[in-house]
């Protein structure tokens, strides 16, 4: 097999989809049975997996790869995204368990995208443009930071009723970060999160009153979109005027990222919008 | 002839402390009596001796004047009768021996089990044998042995995690709050010996700050002293508590110090800063609905009892597991015991081949005549090679590591038969 061959589609997709499984497995196995090393390796074939991926998406750019804004796409832009986000946090807290999170996060949405494999979509011209990319590229980036802060709020939810309830605490609850980071990372994320968010909106008025004749247009995406913003909103403002810790902004950050992913899977999937982008 | 190795001692489960003291044989009370000299019938020997446990190890060729000897240099090292020893002494031999080495090692004997210190102990023992030359090749690989299947049962099971005493089960309750500690700041409220243990762990642990708070402000002052920290007055606990990150409680109070009301304007103002209360006292210092609170976590001394007792049970049933490969380990050390039996027949045939070549060597080229030296020293190179030759199969038959039906002593005096090589020592013994 040649270099070219290794570069077509279904080929480099399917080594991103193999080291994903294996870094998931790994991961779980890791968390399951306690083993360091085992989750070690899990963080290393994840970062080998964004690289795969990232390749992918240079191709991709580079007409190599069939473009377009199909779903399967947009689920592994997002993919990407997570993974980006998951690995800036270890590399900055050396918590394994995120990451491991995350690149199950990514294998689930890469093997959502299997049946778009190898459409041929091109981006119709309304979707080009520098502000139509803003709206994507800022989204999509504060989506993988909502989707670690939920990783983040759900694991603390988890940790922390256990704690105050003084149930046993081994194996893997003894592997889990402490509250204390678990709490730092949901905040991290939130705090970045909705800025990147609201330039995503912005951005994306910008771009849609030329191409749709006005900035709003009560399309479903846009009025969930709303909403989350104003969710992310209260959460960023709870955190830095109020001070919020622990519980409540972990429980906000569940509850934002469930919305994001009814944003994503049903609105966009099951409900008409302009938002829906290309159906392959 | 085999070596046997045999292994005597007394633990905690067989004798009282004062007995202990008794017989201990450590460098601080008997420092002469540290190494057991090797003399027949010994001929290596390894002692251990700590606060809950002495055992000899010795090897020898007949285990039972092996174990008379250890016994009776023993008594005599802390001057007492072998007799005064029997009641409170187990013993154990050849495999047994191994296993109980390596459980020990492992720290699955120790009063508290999978406590890390007994490998330090035991690694001290060995170095203090090896400086006394009082080890061979058997101690030797059974002591590195020891050492690797306690690092392999610490690394396969978990029966050296979690804490198994209270003041530690706290401390490691606050790591799974806070993860690292040095930004951390502590409060001990009162004194008691635990609650000062608690202390002492979570200074280890690196906090960055102690503060003493005390009715009587001297013992404060003593106490902040040795942890390093600072004392403070009772009336100003509100405050302390206020900037503690980690309370820890132990008053002779009979109404609750803390509670639960106090602790929400508290809260605003550390804005909401996670707190762990450890209320160590009994009657309890701090009102039970302050685990209500948010990002507030409250253990009591039965809170934390509860999770030694559960940790305790799940080091149990991690010993169990570490069991399976004290067997794995045991049969391989053996394995390679009984290896040792046929070591003097495989040299004996290899010898008696190349001396059958030498001479043969020697009639043949006498024979031949003329030859240059390196026709001599080709036919030399056969003579050599068909010897290795014959001699490979029974060399392996000997070796095979548990694939033979037989046993090591019939397989070695098989060999022994079929090459007569104890009819040529005879033979040779008769010439000489």
């Amino acid at each position: 097999m040649s270099f070219a061959d290794l570069l077509a589609p279904e080929v480099s997709t399917a080594i991103t989809l193999a080291v994903y499984a294996l870094a998931g497995a790994m991961g779980l196995m890791g968390m399951l049975l306690s083993r360091a090393s085992l989750r070690r390796a899990a963080c290393i074939l994840a970062a080998a997996a964004f690289a795969c991926q990232t390749l992918i998406l240079a191709l991709g750019a580079h007409k190599m790869h069939p473009g377009g804004l199909t779903l399967g796409a947009y689920f592994q832009m997002l993919a990407w995204f997570v993974l980006l986000c998951a690995l800036a946090l270890w590399l900055r807290f050396r918590q394994e368990t995120p990451l491991i999170f995350a690149s199950l996060f990514g294998l689930i949405l890469f093997l959502l995208s299997a049946p778009w494999l190898g459409q041929a979509v091109p981006l119709p011209a309304s979707l080009k443009g520098p502000f139509f990319a803003l709206h994507i590229g800022s989204l999509f980036l504060s989506l993988g930071l909502l989707a670690l802060s939920f990783v983040a709020g759900l694991l603390f939810l988890f940790l922390e009723r256990r704690i105050k309830s003084k149930q046993r605490m081994s194996g893997i609850w003894l592997d889990l970060p402490a509250l204390a980071v678990l709490d730092k990372i949901n905040a991290i994320c939130a705090l970045a999160a909705f800025p990147l968010y609201t330039l995503g909106i912005v951005a994306g008025i910008f771009w849609a009153r030329p191409v749709f004749g006005s900035a709003l247009s009560g399309d479903p995406k846009e009025v969930v979109s709303l909403l989350v913003w104003l969710l992310l909103g209260i959460l960023f403002h709870n955190r830095l005027a109020k001070g919020w810790k622990g519980r409540k902004p972990a429980r906000l950050a569940v509850c934002i990222f469930f919305l994001s992913l009814f944003s994503l899977v049903v609105v966009n999937v099951f409900m008409e919008t302009h938002h829906a982008f290309v159906r392959g | 002839m085999r070596q046997d190795i045999v292994l005597v001692g007394l633990n905690h489960r067989t004798a009282d402390v004062d007995v202990r003291e008794r017989f201990a044989l450590s460098e601080h009370c008997a420092p002469d009596t540290w190494a057991i000299p090797c003399v027949q019938p010994l001929v290596e020997a390894l002692i251990l001796s700590t606060c809950n446990r002495v055992e000899l190890l010795g090897v020898g060729q007949e285990s039972e004047a092996v174990r008379e000897h250890l016994l009776r240099s023993w008594a005599l090292a802390r001057h007492a009768e072998p007799e005064e020893l029997a009641p409170y002494v187990y013993e154990y031999r050849g495999a047994e021996a191994v296993r109980h080495l390596f459980s020990v090692a492992a720290s699955l004997d120790s009063m508290i089990l999978g406590e890390p210190q007994i490998l330090g102990q035991l690694k001290q023992a060995y170095r203090k044998a090896l400086e006394s030359r009082a080890t061979g090749v058997i101690l030797n690989r059974l002591l590195h042995k020891a050492f690797s299947v306690a690092k392999r049962v610490r690394t396969e099971t978990a029966v050296a995690a979690n804490a198994v005493s209270i003041s530690y089960a706290a401390v490691e309750l606050a790591r799974r709050i806070f993860g690292d500690m040095p930004r951390q700041k502590a409060l001990l409220v009162g004194a008691g010996e635990m609650a000062e243990l608690a202390a002492m762990h979570l200074l280890q642990a690196g906090i960055e700050e102690m503060v003493v708070v005390n009715r009587t402000h001297e013992r404060a002052v003593d106490l902040a002293a040795r942890f390093h920290g600072r004392a403070a007055a009772f009336a100003e606990l509100a405050q302390c508590i206020a900037e503690a990150d980690i309370v820890l409680t132990s008053t002779g109070s009979t109404e609750p110090i803390i509670r639960a009301r106090d602790l929400r304007a508290v809260l605003k103002t550390r804005k909401n800063r996670p707190m762990f209360f450890i209320d160590i006292a009994v009657p309890r210092d701090i009102d039970p609905d302050v685990n209500s609170l948010d990002n507030v976590y409250l253990y009591d001394i039965d809170d934390l009892r509860e999770v030694v007792e559960e940790n305790l049970a799940s080091r149990r049933e991690e010993a169990a597991k570490a069991e399976a490969i004290l067997d794995e380990e045991v049969a391989l050390f053996s394995r390679w015991l009984e290896s040792l039996e046929s070591q003097p027949t495989i040299v004996e045939l290899v010898r008696r081949g190349e001396q059958a070549v030498e001479e043969e060597l020697a009639r043949t080229l006498k024979r031949l005549g003329q030859l240059d030296d390196s026709q001599q020293a080709a036919i030399a190179a056969m003579a050599h090679a068909i010897a290795r030759k014959l001699n490979h199969a029974p060399i392996m038959y000997l070796k095979q590591d548990g694939m033979a039906r037989e046993g090591m002593p019939a397989r070695v005096s098989l060999v022994r038969r079929v090459f007569a090589l104890d009819a040529a020592r005879g033979r040779r013994g008769r010439g000489a």
